[in-house]
């Protein structure tokens, strides 16, 4: 501890984590009860559903809207594309770093693949498992990316208002008649409070916003006006990490669960693959039996959405808690957590898929001779 | 199902997204990228193999080069001492040969030392007898038939001669 202590370099770093660590606690939403707070700004509103960055179109399925979790898919599809277009130009016998590291990671899967379902195998299950780890673990990672989450446009009170299905709601900044009167569980709804930049369609919650936050009676009461050069409504991010929305990990589980029954049948035959499900031969009791394990695909489908989707999405609370509770230094130890739950999650999404693929090819007939 | 924010359009949207990263990926990266791993597999592979068998024959032609070492360190061995012998036996040879000739010239020198020796006993004798008569006649002054002196003489020379003998 002295030799910590006299080493003038360490003890610099030491009284800066030490500052940083008063200035996270006291000017989070903790100091903020003790009467400090100057870096707290609101808690943003936390929903299940992605938010919608722009209005779409209509089909005859629903309505089509940009929400910002596609927003990120497609971030997230765009950086592999480069990634690999970058690989596939300098594609060279002596591997550059990029390319050195794709062949590790591959590398690494396809020995798993040949591993678990076999040689034969194993290259016909290599594409979809590992385009299922990269995937994932790219989306995941750049949802920790600064940006994500905190930056986007203000919902307003009547968008607010819809969410919470009172769609005859009318925001008294806005309206020129008076308005008539609204739900009650509505009124104790939090709005929080922007700096209007009219040019600029972009906001963020900026520290001290905490102070100024009021719920919707509050803000009717004042008749709409929460000051000079701000408004009141939630921010709608721009960018949400793409698997905290249920699309986005239902897809995937999706093409997964087709794809390991697709492999079935193509490689044990129709009735080879059906059979497991649909049988006769095993008496009622085996029946019953097919029909469970019927009932447990559908479960995984389910299984499979809702640990990503859980994963992920307690993440990013986790994160916005954290920047709530400790701003600045208090939030970079999870981070970190973050980088390795969205790393796990993809691995253990993956390598799922590949025992499911594996079982999937291999016939109940086969297993019971063994 | 709204609440928690699946909903079809969405859940298209995303589906045909995956689709689209899942060709784009594999047709980008895993088929180019896998086909090298492949043919750098195959590479190394039959590398290893070369080197294994350049290894395996330079040990055969080492044992080859070692055993030629041997046959010829022998036959070498074996020519030295046939050269040692045939020397040795071109020595003898000439030894005896030297040995002969030294022979016959010493021979050859001790007949003419004889031969000389005989002659110069023969002019002695000659001489002397003639100086005997000399001295004799002179001696005793008188004429003597100087054919029944020589005879005497004679008689009296081969008289020494065979006692000396």
């Amino acid at each position: 501890m002295s030799k910590i202590l006299g080493n003038p370099r360490s003890l610099a770093i030491l009284i800066i984590c030490a500052a940083g660590l008063a200035i996270s606690i006291l000017g989070g939403a903790l100091g903020n009860t003790l009467g400090f707070g100057f870096f707290s700004s609101s808690l943003p509103a936390i929903q299940l559903p992605a938010e919608k960055v722009a209005d779409g179109f209509s089909t005859p399925i629903g309505k089509w809207n940009l929400m910002n979790t596609m927003v990120t898919t497609w971030l997230a599809m765009l950086v592999l594309t480069l990634i690999s277009i970058k690989i596939r130009r300098n594609l060279k016998d002596v591997p550059g770093r990029l390319q050195a590291l794709f062949e590790v990671i591959i590398e690494f899967f396809l020995t798993l693949c040949e591993q678990i379902a076999g040689k034969e195998k194993a290259r016909r299950f290599f594409p979809l498992v590992f385009t299922i780890f990269i995937f994932i673990v790219v989306a995941n990672w750049m949802g920790i990316l600064p940006g994500f989450g905190t930056v986007g446009r203000i919902a307003g009170p009547e968008e607010i208002a819809h969410h919470h299905d009172a769609y005859d709601y009318h925001d008294p900044a806005l309206a020129t008649t008076t308005h008539d009167s609204h739900d009650s569980h509505l009124g104790a709804v939090k709005l929080h409070v922007f700096r209007d930049y009219k040019s600029i369609p972009v906001a963020a919650l900026s520290p001290g916003s905490l102070e100024e936050e009021l719920t919707f009676s509050q803000y009717e009461e004042n008749n709409g006006n929460v000051g000079e050069g701000k408004r009141a409504g939630h921010l709608v991010p721009f960018l949400r990490s793409a698997n905290t929305d249920l699309n986005m990990s239902l897809a995937i589980a999706l093409i997964a669960m087709v794809m390991v029954h697709f492999w079935g049948f193509s490689i044990l035959g129709f009735f080879g693959h059906a059979g497991k499900f649909i049988t006769f031969k095993s008496g009622p009791m085996g029946f019953f039996v097919g029909i469970l394990e019927l009932i447990s695909e559908l479960g995984r489908v389910i299984s499979f959405t809702f640990r990503l989707f859980g994963n992920i999405f307690a993440g990013e609370v986790l994160l916005m808690a954290m920047a709530f509770l400790l701003p600045l230094i208090g939030i970079i130890p999870f981070l970190g957590l973050e980088l390795f739950v969205g790393l796990i999650q993809a691995f253990v999404f993956a390598m799922l898929t590949l025992v499911f693929a594996s079982m999937a090819s291999i016939s109940h007939d086969d297993g019971d001779h063994h | 199902m709204g609440d928690l924010g699946i909903n079809l359009p969405g859940l298209i949207t995303q589906i045909i997204s995956f689709v689209i990263l899942f060709v784009i990926l594999s047709k980008v990266l895993y088929k180019p990228l896998m086909a090298m791993l492949d043919q750098r597999a195959e590479k190394i592979t039959a590398g290893l193999e070369a080197a294994e068998k350049a290894k395996e024959e330079a040990a055969k032609s080492e044992e080859a080069i070692q055993e030629q070492l041997q046959e010829a360190r022998s036959e070498g061995q074996k020519l030295v001492t046939q050269a040692r012998e045939i020397a040795d036996k071109f020595r003898e040879e000439e030894m005896a040969k030297v040995r002969e000739e030294l022979d016959a010239e010493r021979s050859r020198a001790e007949s003419n030392i004889q031969r000389e020796r005989d002659a110069a006993i023969e002019e002695l004798r000659k001489e002397f007898a003639g100086l005997a008569i000399t001295a004799a006649e002179k001696v005793v002054k008188t004429s003597l038939d100087e054919e029944g002196h020589r005879a005497l003489i004679e008689g009296v020379l081969n008289e020494e001669r065979s006692r000396n003998n």
